[in-house]
């Protein structure tokens, strides 16, 4: 099926590259860059809009609402090869999987989203740790070479969207193979295997930017790490600064030298204790920026001035209340796409308790306060 | 304070788990209390951790092994307190609404209360109003410590109080609610008692809400 756009793109008068790159680094802008997060599975399946158009996933749905364009190239950063995502018990209402880092988890059988109940980790010990390394991670494996003139698709000499390269994971994905009680456990129980994991993981990103970066012309990095929660970081901010922190400085080094000055961090929850080292690191933005789970993004803004950005920050809880709600949410918002630095977007994947019609309302309402429609 | 109570305060402290079990069974030989152990030690120890985690010196990997490391020692401590006929501050059953299968906020919640002197009924992850209500009539819990983490089952709070009401066992326990979406002005709208932000303040909630036997 053909998608046709519900939506012409807002009208500009600036290429997305430059309106992207022009917002982040403050400059005046014809309007405010557009994009969304995404949407949880359940509202292809639930959202009539989607249902009727076909629109199964995140690219369909951008092509949908004609939003501006934005992309990232990735090396092979991580496992590989990652382990094979297999069913190991049907149960009453739940399955228990394995997934691709190794642990064992229970999800729903609808499959509907959820975090799963996670029951064994890949890695407990410093053995366990040794053998998937060398089973998974090696450096040298011809899996992690890059096909440079495949990458080049993305990056026509006409480019006129932002393209970003992918920056990994220091222990955002090291907590996805020792589960969240695991990771707590093992920097008390085995810190050198924890350093050599943080270790690991920033070689094999060093090692995909020395392939890339000499070969592209990019406006952005981008990283995910997911390490806190409402009540802050679920590693210690002294850890975070003294085994992390080195990593994110040796990365940043990296991408100043290509020209690439913009690093924005994907990470939910409560950021603020460890923000200082984060941006100390080398990491100058923030996404997709949870609002209910760490606070307003004017607050963070007004705190680190014009060496911090935003991407995200539009309260998830604001859309699912209905218009009232979702216009005063979004005025609050309007001096900080004035000021630069930032733009909106849902603080997540967009729930699927939100109203499709308020969710157009919201779309419009933006093109009406940040597009040229003002 | 003894100084093997202190030892045990100490190492909950600094989350050193062998050594707390290991100096709480050199106490009970030494024939401390148990009570004295459990409220000069560990109690205390977990109140300074909930503490220090309000105030940002701790955070959730500190509180987690100050936690294993009290259940290490609670572990020997258990029989004897059972021996000494030492009642806990209440019960509390604790549980993920249905739908939801994340249980970290719930745990967390559960070794604070646990550490705190409360007597805790897991009920796991996905539990249906009929389950939290079976565990007021059958379990006689003293609360009922309900946590969400998706905006979509949110409203199964709402289906768990009214299912109490419908049993006619509202009046009978208090219902605590928490969870990353959840907030103080939700907890007002569905008529809950009280929402804690996290687990140190479930602590001080359970504290307000459970009268002290």
């Amino acid at each position: 099926m053909t998608i046709a756009p519900c939506r012409p793109k807002w009208a500009g008068t600036m290429t997305d590259r430059d309106r992207f790159n022009r917002q982040m680094h403050y400059q005046p802008v014809d309007r405010s860059f557009n994009m969304e997060f995404g949407y949880w599975e359940e509202n292809y399946k639930q959202w009539p809009m989607f249902v009727k158009n076909g629109i199964t996933n995140e690219l369909e749905a951008n092509h949908y609402f004609s939003f501006d364009r934005i992309w990232t190239i990735s090396g092979n950063v991580w496992l590989y090869p990652s382990f094979a995502n297999q069913i190991v018990e049907e149960r009453a209402t739940t399955t228990v999987i394995m997934n691709e880092d190794g642990v064992l988890a229970e999800v729903p059988k609808d499959r509907h989203d959820t975090i799963p109940h996670f029951l064994k980790p890949t890695v407990v010990t410093p053995a366990d740790w040794q053998r998937v390394k060398a089973e998974r991670l090696q450096r040298n494996d011809p899996a992690r070479k890059m096909d440079i003139e495949a990458l080049k698709f993305f990056d026509p000499v006409d480019r006129d969207f932002p393209l970003g390269i992918w920056c990994g994971s220091m222990i955002g994905k090291i907590r996805d193979m020792l589960t969240f009680e695991g990771l707590a456990y093992a920097i008390y129980d085995y810190p050198e295997m924890i350093e050599d994991m943080v270790e690991t993981a920033c070689v094999l990103v060093e090692d995909s930017l020395d392939q890339l970066l000499p070969h592209f012309k990019l406006d952005f990095a981008a990283g995910w790490e997911d390490i806190c929660y409402k009540g802050g970081p679920i590693v210690s901010p002294r850890f975070f600064r003294e085994i992390v922190m080195p990593r994110y400085k040796r990365i940043s080094r990296k991408l100043h030298a290509a020209g690439v000055d913009i690093w924005y961090m994907d990470c939910d929850g409560d950021v603020r204790p460890i923000l200082p080292a984060m941006m100390e690191g080398g990491v100058n933005c923030l996404f997709p920026f949870e609002v209910n789970g760490c606070s307003h993004p004017s607050e963070l803004l007004d705190e680190y001035g014009k060496d911090l950005r935003i991407m995200g920050g539009v309260d998830k809880i604001e859309l699912g209340k209905g218009r009232e709600a979702i216009k005063a949410y979004l005025q609050t918002l309007i001096p900080l796409v004035e000021r630069g630095g930032y733009i909106p977007f849902c603080d997540h994947r967009c729930p699927p308790n939100v109203d499709p019609d308020d969710y157009l309302y919201y779309l419009d309402l933006k093109e009406e306060l940040y597009g040229m429609k003002r | 304070m003894d100084t093997l109570v202190k030892s045990i305060n100490d190492n909950i402290l600094q989350g050193q788990h062998k050594i707390v079990e290991v100096k709480t069974q050199e106490a009970l030989n030494s024939g401390i209390a148990p009570k004295v152990i459990l409220d000069e030690g560990m109690i205390a120890a977990m109140a300074e951790v909930g503490r220090l985690f309000e105030i940002g010196e701790y955070f959730v990997p500190e509180m987690m092994v100050a936690a294993r490391a009290m259940k290490a020692g609670l572990a020997l401590l258990k029989p004897q307190l059972v021996k000494a006929n030492v009642k806990s501050l209440g019960k509390v059953g604790i549980g993920t609404v249905q739908g939801d299968l994340h249980d970290i906020g719930k745990n967390l919640v559960g070794i604070m209360l646990e550490g705190a002197g409360y007597e805790i009924l897991d009920l796991g992850t996905d539990v249906s109003p009929e389950k939290f209500v079976e565990a007021v009539k059958t379990d006689k819990v003293d609360a009922l410590a309900l946590s969400a983490l998706l905006t979509t089952t949110m409203p199964n709070m709402i289906s768990t109080i009214a299912a109490l009401e419908q049993a006619g066992m509202r009046k009978q326990v208090k219902v605590m609610i928490g969870g990353a979406p959840i907030t103080e002005e939700y907890a007002r709208q569905i008529g809950a008692d009280g929402y804690a932000p996290d687990a140190s303040r479930a602590v001080t909630l359970a504290k307000i809400l459970i009268p002290a036997v």
